[in-house]
């Protein structure tokens, strides 16, 4: 293939950016790869009976299913369910080092404690709570401070729910902490991946994006992750 | 069926806490459970509960052969949750013996069981506090191989943690060795592999480089076996040279290099082996540059301090990498002691021998400025590696002239030796001075009154030779064509006494620097004859002592020629030389040593012969007779007659040419 030597540079790189946008459609992907990262994020998180079904309609072999998965299905169970001393016990169990060698772990887990004796408007018990446990974690780290006053600062209002800081009383919070912890058990159990793999592609696309966009340069941007849609270059 | 509770109070945990003493095992087993979770997290519960009482208890269920092993897990558990408290918490704990209960349930816990892992890791945690209680762990060989025992074959977490007290508990010779002899090199060996195509854990593999390390730190026989010992088809060195590459974690890469140092300066490795060539050397450069943190960067420069140490080649080596020099004083500029120490250490041992890389260093931008903002830092670690540096460059003849007589770097310097300095500093700093003192300008005259002379003389009274000698030798610099004052205060400082002692000191080098000082006092015409007036009768006495006792004894010949020229110089004075005259023995030894067959000695006492009959002189004609009679004449004759002393004929015929009115 040949290109005319065009004294016009700009037609020059259409056709290149033409040429190349088409050979993105002809990559290859491969279905094994993108079930393994199906698999990955299913075992990560927990969906232990969604794996086992995935595993047999996919015709998988035998995923590597870490010792840990019933537990640590459980105890995210526990944490997403507001029973936090449940939950604390079954870590403590399973991995006594971890909430000692974690301090700002243990204290989100006493935060979520605090947070449903709040929602429950068990707001006396709440104080003592905090003053008697979370008050240590609050001392020792400027961020566990903010958080807690934060989290004190729903009793000010009437109705927790419609404060500013209402966004710790939404089960998203609790699926963060939840799975904060579930990393850190995974972490535990020299696990090379604490995140789904799904997570590091996701990354990877938002950080080149940013990357192409600082210099300025014309690409098919993914701008709707969830949907995986692509917009067209400007 | 257990109670959740939302939180413990202070009140509540007393009952719990009385059920461990009950005898029924389940009720034991709840408060244990109930304990645990209460003290995990919770640095305030640990020092609550430790202060009820509650860690003999502890000690007591852990330890008990007969309970059941689930009792004596949750005990252990709960010993190490209380051992990742405050300092305050962990010293209680050995306090009550826990080091040494952990260290008893160890020989005999079944290997690769959940409580030996956890007894390992309340002890790794307990051995992470300073200072480890060391003494919890005797030198005894069947403990010491069942724990390497554990750390070859149990599981990762096991391991781990014994080899982290280990490394810990490797503080001399002893344990060193003892550690050896159980097999400890091949465990740590076995730690130190990275499967092909894996993430190398810096977990798993800084605490087997820490335990190598400390095995092999200034122990030949230890580094030898570490060199021999091999896990599969690598030896340790090779597995050590993988770790410092590129691509593996900072911390690996620097801890592995240090091993390799170790190697090095205990005599396993060469200095030119690829392995510190190649390998540790020039990781640890790269280690120093700036987008490292402090951290390692200071750890860096203070191993890299450590393995150029002595060997010249390694450190044109380290000297050829062009950021090297402006890494190290970009470490210097940072805030913690740590990293000045390790930059300071660093430039000491690069500059120590090669003239160029001084000359390098000192040109390094503002760094003059950094040596004496060091000598003035109030860490004694810090001014400590800042006269190290110092010492290496004052040892150039070039920078004495021209840097150090712009920086007044000898101000700080006489202060830390004034304020009472520990021996490493004494020596290193008046080595220092010494090599300062040998351009001892005007401008350093203020040292006299901080208190130069006095110190040195000090010096001069020290049981270290080492020191003797650079107090006299710093002596000998100053009165080096000084002022009439500074001799003065020399003498009047030092005494004749202390130099009658120094001359028959037990170091030969000690005495060749005595009469070298001598020989400077009196030197320059005035100066004899003021000092000879003022002290004759003991400075003859001393001239005698020098002079007879020297020649007549077995010295190398470099001393006698030294006591020759003293004489000599007396010779010279106008008033003085009757004193020389006026002993019968010194001459007769002059006349004897014109015709010595050593060479040097024959000059320097026709040099001496010169300077007496020079006719010149007031007087010269009763000396000549008197020289005459004892043989001197012949003597200059036979000398002008041989051939040997052919270089020597023009001195001679000027000598007797004096004589020529008379024979």
């Amino acid at each position: 293939m040949s290109f005319e030597n065009n004294s016009n540079g700009n037609e020059k790189e259409e056709r290149k950016y033409s040429h190349e946008r088409n050979k993105s459609d002809e990559l290859q992907l491969s279905r094994t790869d993108m079930n393994m990262l199906i698999m990955n994020y299913l075992v990560t998180e927990g969906f232990k009976e969604a794996a086992l079904k995935f595993q047999q309609e996919a015709g998988l072999q035998e995923p590597a299913l870490c010792s840990s998965l019933d537990e640590r299905i459980m105890i995210r169970e526990a944490v997403q369910g507001g029973r936090i001393p449940e939950a604390i016990a079954m870590v403590n169990s399973l991995h006594p080092e971890l909430l000692d060698n974690d301090r700002y772990l243990y204290f989100h887990l006493q935060q979520l404690q605090l947070l449903e004796l709040i929602r429950a408007g068990r707001a006396e018990e709440a104080l003592a709570f905090a003053s008697a446990t979370l008050a240590e974690a609050g001392a020792n780290d400027a961020n566990a401070l903010t958080e807690l006053e934060r989290s004190l600062a729903l009793l000010a209002f009437p109705d927790p729910h419609t404060s500013p800081f209402a966004d710790l009383l939404l089960p998203s919070h609790g699926q963060k902490i939840a799975s904060e912890l579930n990393a850190a058990i995974l972490k535990m159990e020299n696990q090379e991946y604490t995140n789904p793999k799904l997570c590091s592609l996701l990354r990877m696309i938002l950080w080149s994006q940013s990357e192409l966009d600082k210099h300025n340069i014309k690409y098919p941007k993914m701008t709707d992750l969830a949907n995986a849609t692509i917009g067209q270059p400007k | 069926m257990q109670q959740f509770t939302v939180f413990m109070d202070i009140e509540s945990s007393r009952s719990y806490i009385d059920e461990l003493y009950s005898s029924d095992a389940v009720k034991v087993m709840e408060a244990l459970v109930t304990l645990k979770n209460s003290v995990i997290g919770s640095n305030r519960q640990k020092s609550s509960v430790i202060s009820q009482g509650v860690v003999p208890r502890l000690l007591q269920l852990m330890s008990e052969e007969s309970l059941d092993p689930n009792i004596r897990l949750e005990a252990t558990i709960t010993i190490g949750s209380l051992a990742k408290g405050t300092p305050e918490n962990i010293d209680s704990l050995i306090e009550k013996g826990t080091a040494t209960a952990l260290v008893e349930m160890l020989k005999t816990v079944p290997l690769g069981s959940k409580l030996a892992e956890a007894a390992l890791c309340a002890l790794r945690s307990i051995f992470s506090h300073k200072p480890a209680p060391v003494d919890a762990l005797p030198a005894d060989m069947r403990l010491l191989t069942r724990l390497t025992q554990i750390a070859r074959e149990d599981s990762q977490e096991a391991r781990t943690s014994v080899i982290r007290v280990l490394a810990v508990w490797c503080s001399g010779t002893v344990e060193q060795e003892a550690l050896t002899c159980a097999g400890a090199c091949s465990a740590a060996a076995a730690m130190l592999v990275v499967p092909p195509r894996s993430v190398p854990s810096p977990s798993r593999l800084v605490p087997a480089l820490e335990l190598l390390a400390a095995m092999c730190f200034k122990n030949p026989n230890v580094a030898q076996v570490a060199l021999n010992t091999r896990h599969g088809d690598k030896s340790i060195p090779e597995l050590l040279m993988c770790l410092v590459s590129r691509d593996k974690p900072l911390v690996v890469a620097l801890k592995a290099a240090k091993c390799l140092t170790f190697l090095q300066r205990a005599g396993a490795l060469p200095a030119d082996d690829s392995r510190i060539v190649f390998g540790a050397l020039p990781c640890l450069a790269r280690l120093c540059t700036k987008e490292n943190t402090e951290d390692i960067r200071a750890s860096a420069a203070e191993v890299l301090a450590y393995l150029t140490e002595v060997d010249t080649s390694l450190q044109r080596l380290a000297a050829i990498s062009n950021h090297l020099m402006s890494s190290l004083a970009d470490i210097v500029n940072c805030q913690s002691a740590a990293a000045k120490q390790g930059a300071f250490k660093c430039f000491a041992s690069l500059g120590a021998n090669d003239e160029d890389i001084r000359k390098m260093i000192i040109e390094t931008h503002g760094l003059m400025v950094h040596v004496v903002n060091g000598l003035n830092n109030p860490d004694p670690c810090v001014s400590l590696a800042a006269v190290r540096c110092l010492h290496s460059l004052s040892r150039s003849v070039q920078q004495l002239r021209t840097t150090f007589q712009d920086h007044a770097v000898w101000k700080p310097l006489m202060q830390l030796l004034n304020d009472s300095p520990g021996p490493e500093l004494l020596n290193v700093g008046s080595s220092t001075l010494c090599n300062l003192l040998l351009e001892f300008s005007p401008a350093k005259e203020p040292m006299l009154d901080q208190g130069a002379v006095e110190m040195l003389c000090n010096l001069t009274k020290m049981s270290d030779p080492a020191l003797r000698l650079n107090g006299i030798w710093a002596l000998m610099n100053m009165a080096f064509q000084a002022e009439q004052k500074v001799k003065q205060r020399i003498l009047c400082c030092l005494g004749t006494e202390q130099m009658f002692r120094l001359l028959g000191d037990s170091d030969t080098r000690v005495i060749m620097k005595m009469l070298g000082l001598l020989r400077n006092l009196l030197s320059t015409r005035q100066h004899i004859d003021a000092i000879m007036s003022e002290y004759s009768s003991q400075v003859m006495q001393l001239v005698r002592q020098a002079v007879i006792v020297v020649l007549e004894g077995s010295y190398p010949a470099e001393v006698k020629e030294q006591a020759l020229c003293i004489l000599g110089n007396i010779g010279d004075g106008e008033k003085s030389k009757d004193l020389i005259m006026a002993n019968e023995d010194v001459l007769r030894k002059l006349v004897d040593y014109l015709a010595h067959p050593e060479s040097k000695l024959q000059e320097a006492a026709l040099f001496v012969a010169g300077n007496l009959v020079w006719r010149g002189e007031a007087g010269a004609a009763a000396r000549q007779q008197r020289l005459a009679e004892l043989g001197l004449l012949r003597a200059l004759k036979l000398l002008r007659a041989s051939h040997h002393a052919a270089h020597l004929h023009d001195k001679v015929k000027t000598a007797l040419a004096q004589f020529n009115e008379f024979t």
